[in-house]
C-alpha cells in the first residue's frame, strides 16, 4: 500500500523515506546504508526490510566505498548521514568511487544548511552545494515540501548516475501539488511582474514571506522553487526570466558556488543583461550558536534584512 | 604453469614495465616490480579466476588494484593475456593513450578506479557483500600497499568486513616496508602489522612475496575458504625487486633508471627470462 503523503503538513524527512520503504519493498536489490543516522521513518525500513539495512558505523569514507562495491554489484544503493559529514568527510570517495566511476548511488544528506541551528558550525552544511556542483555526472535535489521530497525519492531510485539528495526535516505545508511532473527541475510557484526570487529547499517558505513584505513596498516579486540544483534546467529558466527585470537568489549556503553562483553562471553564459542579487551566507565562519531562526538573523536570512537589501541594492 | 615458467613470466613482466617506464620516462616502477610476483601469482597461476574473452562474465573473481600506481605491472599482464592488444602498452604515459598512470574502468580487465589510496578495500567490501547477499561464489580480492594501510579508511573497511563475515573478500598487502619517500618503520611504525589484522578479526597468514611457490600455494586455497572471516595475506617484499639499483632504495619509487643502471637493470631481468 503506498505511503501517505497527502498530510500537507508531512514531515519533509518521512515523505522521503515513505516513499523510499515502498520502493524497496517492491525491488530487494535496494540498499540503505547507515553512517548511524537514524529518522523515525527509518525504523520501519529497518523493521520489515532487515536484510536491506546496513548500519556501517561512524565512517563516511567507508560507506561511500562500500556502496561504490555494492552498485558495482547490481546493487541501488542509498547512503545517509548528516549533510556535512556525508559530503566533506568523504568528498574525495564521492568524486572518485561514485562520480567517476559513474554508479548510481544516491547520497541522502540529512539537514542541509543550518538545519541542526544551535548544534554549531560542525553540523552546518553550508558549502555542500558548491562542492557537489563540482564533481561531474553527480544531480544534486533539494526538495522543499513533503511532495517534492517524495518525488525526490522516486527520482533518485530512477537515476542511472549518482545523485545528492539535501534532505531537510520538519513538518512543512506543500508547495506542490502532487499531479505535478517534477522532472523539469524548477517551478514557478508564485508570478510576479517586478522581481524574481529564485531559492531552494527549505528556504522556498521563508521567501514567501519575503515576497508578501515586498508588495508592502509595491514589488510584485515572482517566486521559482529550483528543486533541482543540478543540472539546473537552464531552457525553462530562460524562458521565464524576460518576464522579470531584476533576479534575486535566496539560499542557506554561502555566497561562493551556491545556487547564486550558479544562476549568474547562466545569466553571464547567455548574454543576458539582467541584475543578480545574491542573498546567502557571508564568507565568515559560525562562531555563534542559536536556532535556526535566529542563525538567520545573525547571517541577514532574516526577511526584514532581506527586504532592505532587495530595495537598497536592486531597485 | 610451473613455478620456473612464473619466475620467467615475472621477469618478462618487469623487463617490460621497465621498458615502459624508460620510454615514457615516468612511472611508479618501485612498487610495480614489489608486486609482480603476486600479480603473476593470481593471474597465471589460478588464484583468480577471469577471462580475457569474456572480462565481464558473471562469475569471475574481482580483483582490485587498491595500490592503483603499480598499474602499469597489470596493464603487461593483462595485454599479454589479451584483455587488450599487446600494441596499446607502447602508448603508455602518452597523450590520448588509455593506459595512464593509474587505472581505471575504461580498460579491459579493470574492476575500479584507483589512484587515491585508501578506497580499493571498502569497494571491494562491497563487492563481496553484493556477493554474499546473491548467494554468488565469486571472491572479491584486493591488493593494498602497505604505505596505503596509513589511510584510516582501510581500517574503516577491515572492521566492516570481518563484522559481515565476508569470507569471499581477500586482501593482500604488498608489504614492502616502504612508502613513498621513507621506510615505513621509520616515518611511523606499522608492526606489528599481521597483529592489526588479526585484531581486525581477519584470518591472517604472511608469506614471502617473491616466493611463487608460497604465493601459489595460499592462493590455491582461496576458492574453496571455510572461514566466514575475511582473508589477509600479508606478502613481505622488496621495492624495486628484480633490479639491484632499485631494489630498497626510496629513490625506487619514481625512478626511471638511465645508463649504466639500465643496462645493467635489463640484463638482470633478460637473466631472469631464461
Amino acid at each position: 500500500m503506498a505511503s501517505e503523503i497527502h498530510n500537507p503538513r508531512t514531515d519533509i524527512r518521512d515523505a522521503f523515506f515513505d516513499r523510499l520503504y515502498d520502493l524497496a519493498a517492491q525491488d530487494r536489490d535496494t540498499l540503505f546504508l547507515t553512517a548511524d543516522m537514524g529518522a523515525l521513518s527509518l525504523d520501519r525500513f529497518k523493521r520489515d526490510l532487515p536484510r536491506q539495512f546496513i548500519n556501517v558505523g561512524i565512517c563516511e569514507q567507508s560507506l561511500v566505498s562500500i556502496a561504490a562495491g555494492l552498485s558495482l554489484s547490481g546493487k541501488k544503493v542509498f547512503i545517509y548521514a548528516i549533510t556535512s559529514f556525508i559530503t566533506q568527510r568523504c568528498y574525495e570517495q564521492i568524486r572518485i568511487d561514485l562520480c567517476g566511476m559513474r554508479l548510481p548511488v544516491v547520497i541522502v544528506g540529512s539537514g542541509p544548511g543550518i538545519c541542526y541551528g544551535s548544534d554549531g558550525g560542525t553540523h552546518h552544511a553550508v558549502e555542500d552545494i558548491a562542492l557537489m556542483r563540482a564533481l561531474p555526472n553527480l544531480s544534486i535535489l533539494n526538495p522543499s515540501d513533503p511532495l517534492s521530497a517524495s518525488a525526490a525519492a522516486l527520482m533518485a531510485h530512477k537515476s542511472a548516475n549518482p545523485v545528492y539528495v539535501r534532505l531537510d526535516k520538519g513538518k512543512l505545508p506543500a508547495l506542490h501539488r502532487e499531479e505535478e511532473d517534477f522532472s523539469e527541475g524548477l517551478r514557478v510557484l508564485k508570478k510576479g511582474r517586478d522581481v524574481m526570487l529564485i531559492s531552494t529547499g527549505v528556504m522556498v517558505h521563508k521567501v514567501f514571506e519575503l515576497a508578501d513584505e515586498l508588495a508592502k513596498h509595491n514589488i510584485d516579486a515572482g517566486i521559482i522553487d529550483l528543486y533541482r540544483i543540478k543540472p539546473i534546467n537552464t531552457e525553462l529558466l530562460l524562458s521565464y526570466l524576460n518576464e522579470y527585470k531584476k533576479l534575486v537568489t535566496i539560499e542557506e549556503h554561502i555566497l561562493a558556488g551556491g545556487i547564486g553562483s550558479a544562476i549568474c553562471e547562466i545569466v553571464a553564459d547567455h548574454g543576458i543583461a539582467k541584475p543578480v542579487k545574491r542573498i546567502a551566507i557571508p564568507d565568515i565562519p559560525c562562531s555563534q550558536y542559536g536556532d535556526r531562526e535566529w542563525m538567520h538573523r545573525y547571517y541577514g536570512l532574516d526577511v526584514q534584512t532581506m527586504v532592505g537589501l532587495i530595495l537598497q541594492d536592486c531597485l | 604453469m610451473l613455478i620456473k615458467e612464473l619466475e620467467r613470466k615475472a621477469a618478462a613482466v618487469r623487463r617490460q614495465v621497465l621498458e615502459m617506464v624508460v620510454s615514457a620516462n615516468k612511472g611508479h616502477i618501485g612498487g610495480a616490480f614489489s608486486c609482480t610476483d603476486i600479480l603473476v601469482a593470481l593471474y597465471y597461476g589460478g588464484g583468480l579466476r577471469c577471462d580475457a574473452l569474456r572480462p565481464d562474465r558473471q562469475d569471475r573473481d574481482r580483483f582490485i588494484l587498491s595500490k592503483g600506481h603499480s598499474g602499469i605491472a597489470q596493464y603487461v599482464i593483462l595485454a599479454d593475456l589479451g584483455f587488450f592488444p599487446a600494441s596499446e602498452l607502447e602508448t603508455y604515459g602518452a597523450n590520448r593513450s588509455m593506459l595512464g598512470g593509474h587505472p581505471d574502468r575504461n580498460i579491459p580487465g579493470i574492476e575500479a578506479d584507483t589512484g587515491s589510496l585508501g578506497h580499493g578495500l571498502a569497494i571491494g567490501a562491497g563487492i563481496a557483500l553484493g556477493a554474499k547477499l546473491d548467494g554468488k561464489h565469486h571472491l572479491s580480492i584486493v591488493l593494498l600497499g602497505d604505505g596505503e594501510c596509513y589511510e584510516g579508511s582501510v581500517w574503516e573497511a577491515a572492521m566492516f568486513a570481518s563484522h559481515h563475515r565476508l569470507g569471499n573478500l581477500i586482501a593482500i598487502v604488498d608489504r614492502n616496508r616502504q612508502c613513498a619517500t621513507d621506510f615505513t618503520e621509520s616515518c611511523c611504525e606499522m608492526e606489528p602489522f599481521a597483529e592489526k589484522w588479526r585484531a581486525f578479526n581477519w584470518e591472517t597468514v604472511e608469506v614471502n612475496g617473491h616466493c611463487l611457490e608460497e604465493l601459489l600455494e595460499v592462493f590455491s586455497t582461496l576458492g574453496h575458504r571455510e572461514s566466514n572471516k575475511p582473508l589477509a595475506i600479508v606478502a613481505h617484499t622488496i621495492k624495486g625487486k628484480g633490479a639491484t639499483c632499485m631494489e630498497k632504495t626510496v629513490e625506487c619509487h619514481h625512478m626511471v633508471p638511465e645508463g649504466e643502471q639500465l643496462s645493467a637493470a635489463l640484463e638482470e631481468l633478460a637473466r631472469g627470462c631464461r
